[in-house]
């Protein structure tokens, strides 16, 4: 294998009794648009700090073109950077604030002048340079600090959580913004958001992040189709989990056997287990199917209809299994079946045996 | 002491102002007036006391050394509390708030009391000579007191904690994250601290350094202990005038005029540091 453009490895953080991170492992192809995607808390912007220089890692190291960055100090990484809190500079004009890097370069007067132009050309906010910071909305202020990371035509821009002080409607806009300016320079960018539908709009990589470590990495369809664990499944769209049994493991199949003795077959299992482990079904919504018969290959389960709730597009079922467990169901608007179901109804999901997982627990 | 204007409210908050207003007038407004009475009134009426002061060599000098050692001490007492508030700024709560009890403490001890420590550690036998001349950094011991050192180094650690506090308040509002955005923007830390960190406390060393300027300018105890003969200030003259030459209009013309300079000091400080309301 080649050398990877951008690579972190084995980063691990301690602070103090807290473990922030612990060997995160990852690289970055050239021009790539990373996302990590995790909770509050399961060290993305740890991560992201250390790429920038705003603290040593405890172990391990980061290289780009594989020459470790390390020790070279923060201002001399070349890195652009957008923060999460506002962070332009408060007496500074908006043309001023995106000239600070060229400044700080002492570069000429001519060139900063076209760059700070075509910075602000890129963002959209093309004569605004006299402006003051405090008179701008915070879409505004976010993407002056964008011009700000990029006029000096940075290899990586890092962004941390950007938008997340933003309401929805402008968080979608500048999403856009960011995925034009993306491919526009060219420019690896690793950006950090808790929110999965940004992360899936913006990325062309997705790494999951959970308490300090990386879960999976990969794109949103293989995230979404081929969640590697539990975590993944639960934080990528939404998903069904019930609690059974392992009845037995063929290869990359198994058999779940639940409370009251309802059997589920061929399931394809993530990790390895023994008949006998507690284990989980996992079902994505939209891929269940709701009828009056069983399906074949025993990927199905009959479900008592507890409630019916009319949201437009679909109809959503509440049901339950035999066994007691809830679950929820999609009736698209036009199903046949959503203008004759009743409270108390029994029917049964199907769905095909490719769509469901199943992972060991513990 | 800081001197703030109270908030402008609609309406009649005069008469429950009225007090205080009443207070004022009494024991400032009055006072100050009738030294301005006799300033023009003594020993004869006319602006001739004013005339004296302002014309003659021997008040001139007296009057530069006032603002000189004034200035000197601003100077001074901004370079030490910067680093200091800094400092204070980016240290775990716990220990800032002790170091911030002994400022307050060293604050309330009495004046005197601390000028004369300074004399007793800067004198020619004093414990500063006798350390750098046992160390054998200095052979002869080192003129400290009765000269612009031993008053410039009295009255800067009796001025630190005016300029700390107003410092430690606009530092403390810099967010930590603006810093790191200059840095990854290339900004070395002298960059940093010129370009970033210094504009952004400007109005803190500005209300600081007026504040202390301006004490500096009436200053006496240091001064008078401290200092020598030599750079006599103002407050050590308007002394000299009322006390030894019992000469009342001169004091008054002397303070009257430090006065009208200590205003407009402070009209210049709120037409161009006061913060103005944010616009979000
Ligand atoms: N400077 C710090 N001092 C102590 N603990 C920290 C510090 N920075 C982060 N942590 C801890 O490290 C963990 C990861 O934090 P962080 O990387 O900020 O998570 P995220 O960005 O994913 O929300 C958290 O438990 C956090 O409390
Ligand atoms: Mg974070």
């Amino acid at each position: 294998m080649t050398t990877p453009y951008l690579h972190i490895n084995g980063i691990r953080k301690v602070f103090g009794e807290v473990v922030a991170t612990d060997h995160v492992e990852l690289s970055i192809a050239e021009g790539e648009f990373m996302t990590f995607l995790g909770p509050s808390g399961s060290g993305k912007s740890t991560t992201l700090y250390i790429l920038a220089g705003f603290q040593d890692p405890s172990a391990g190291d980061i290289t780009i073109r594989g020459k470790s960055i390390l020790s070279t100090p923060s201002h001399k990484r070349n890195i652009g950077m957008v923060f999460q809190r506002y962070t332009l500079f408060p007496h500074l004009s908006v043309g001023e604030n995106v000239a600070f890097p060229l400044r700080v370069r002492r570069m000429g007067k001519s060139e900063v002048d076209a760059r700070v132009k075509r910075a602000l050309k890129l963002v959209r906010l093309e004569g605004f340079e006299d402006r003051m910071p405090a008179k701008m909305s915070g879409g505004q202020q976010q993407r002056v600090a964008l011009a700000r990371a990029l006029v000096y035509d940075p290899p990586v821009l890092l962004m941390d959580e950007p938008l997340s002080a933003l309401d929805k409607k402008l968080r979608e806009e500048i999403q856009f913004e960011i995925r034009r300016i993306h491919q526009e320079t060219g420019v690896t960018i690793l950006y950090v958001t808790h929110d999965q539908e940004e992360a899936l709009r913006l990325s062309d990589r997705i790494a999951i992040f959970n308490k300090g470590k990386i879960e999976q990495v990969g794109t949103g369809p293989e995230l979404y189709a081929n969640p590697a664990t539990h975590f993944v499944a639960d934080f990528i769209g939404d998903s069904a989990f019930l609690a059974g049994e392992l009845a037995s493991v063929s290869g990359e199949r198994a058999a779940l056997r639940f409370a009251d003795g309802t059997t589920v077959a061929a399931v394809p299992l993530h990790g390895s287990g023994r008949a006998g482990q507690a284990a989980e079904l996992m079902l994505r919504p939209e891929r269940i199917e709701l009828a009056t018969e069983p399906g074949p290959e025993g990927a199905s389960l009959p479900v008592t209809v507890e409630d019916m709730t009319f949201l437009g597009n679909n109809t959503t079922l509440a049901a339950r299994t035999p066994w007691g467990a809830a679950l929820s169901v999609r009736l698209n608007f036009g199903h046949p079946l959503a203008a004759n179901v009743a409270r108390g109804d029994r029917l049964h999901i199907r769905w095909s045996p490719e769509a469901a997982h199943a992972f060991v627990r513990g | 002491m800081s001197i703030t204007l109270a908030p402008k409210r609609r309406g009649s908050g005069l008469g429950l102002a009225m007090p205080a207003i009443l207070l004022l007038l009494a024991f400032f407004v009055v006072p100050v007036a009738l030294l301005l009475l006799r300033s023009v009134t003594e020993p004869e009426p006319g602006l001739h006391n004013y005339r004296t002061l302002i014309g003659s060599a021997t008040y001139a000098k007296v009057f530069f050394n006032t603002f000189f050692v004034a200035g000197v001490v601003t100077l001074v007492t901004v370079l030490v509390a910067f680093p200091v508030a800094w400092a204070l700024a980016i240290m775990p709560q716990r220990w800032a708030s002790v170091i911030f009890a002994v400022i307050l403490l060293s604050m309330w001890t009495n004046l005197l009391a601390r000028t004369y420590a300074w004399m007793v550690l800067l004198q020619q036998t004093g414990l500063i000579n006798r350390s750098l001349m046992a160390l054998g950094i200095i052979d002869q011991p080192l003129q400290l007191t009765n000269n612009l050192i031993g008053v410039t180094i009295g009255m800067v650690y009796i001025m630190l904690p005016f300029m700390i506090l107003p410092l430690l308040g606009v530092i403390r509002k810099i967010d930590p994250a603006i810093l790191q955005a200059a840095a990854l923007c290339g900004a070395s830390k002298g960059q940093a601290l010129f370009r970033v960190l210094l504009p952004l406390a400007a109005p803190g060393i500005a209300s600081g350094g007026l504040m202390v300027f301006v004490m500096s300018l009436g200053y006496f105890v240091t001064p008078a202990l401290l200092g020598g003969t030599a750079n006599m200030m103002l407050a050590e003259m308007i002394a000299q005038q009322v006390q030894s030459l019992v000469n009342w209009g001169m004091g008054g013309a002397a303070a009257f005029i430090l006065l009208i300079v200590t205003l407009g000091l402070y009209a210049v400080q709120l037409r161009f540091f006061e913060p103005k309301p944010e616009v979000r």
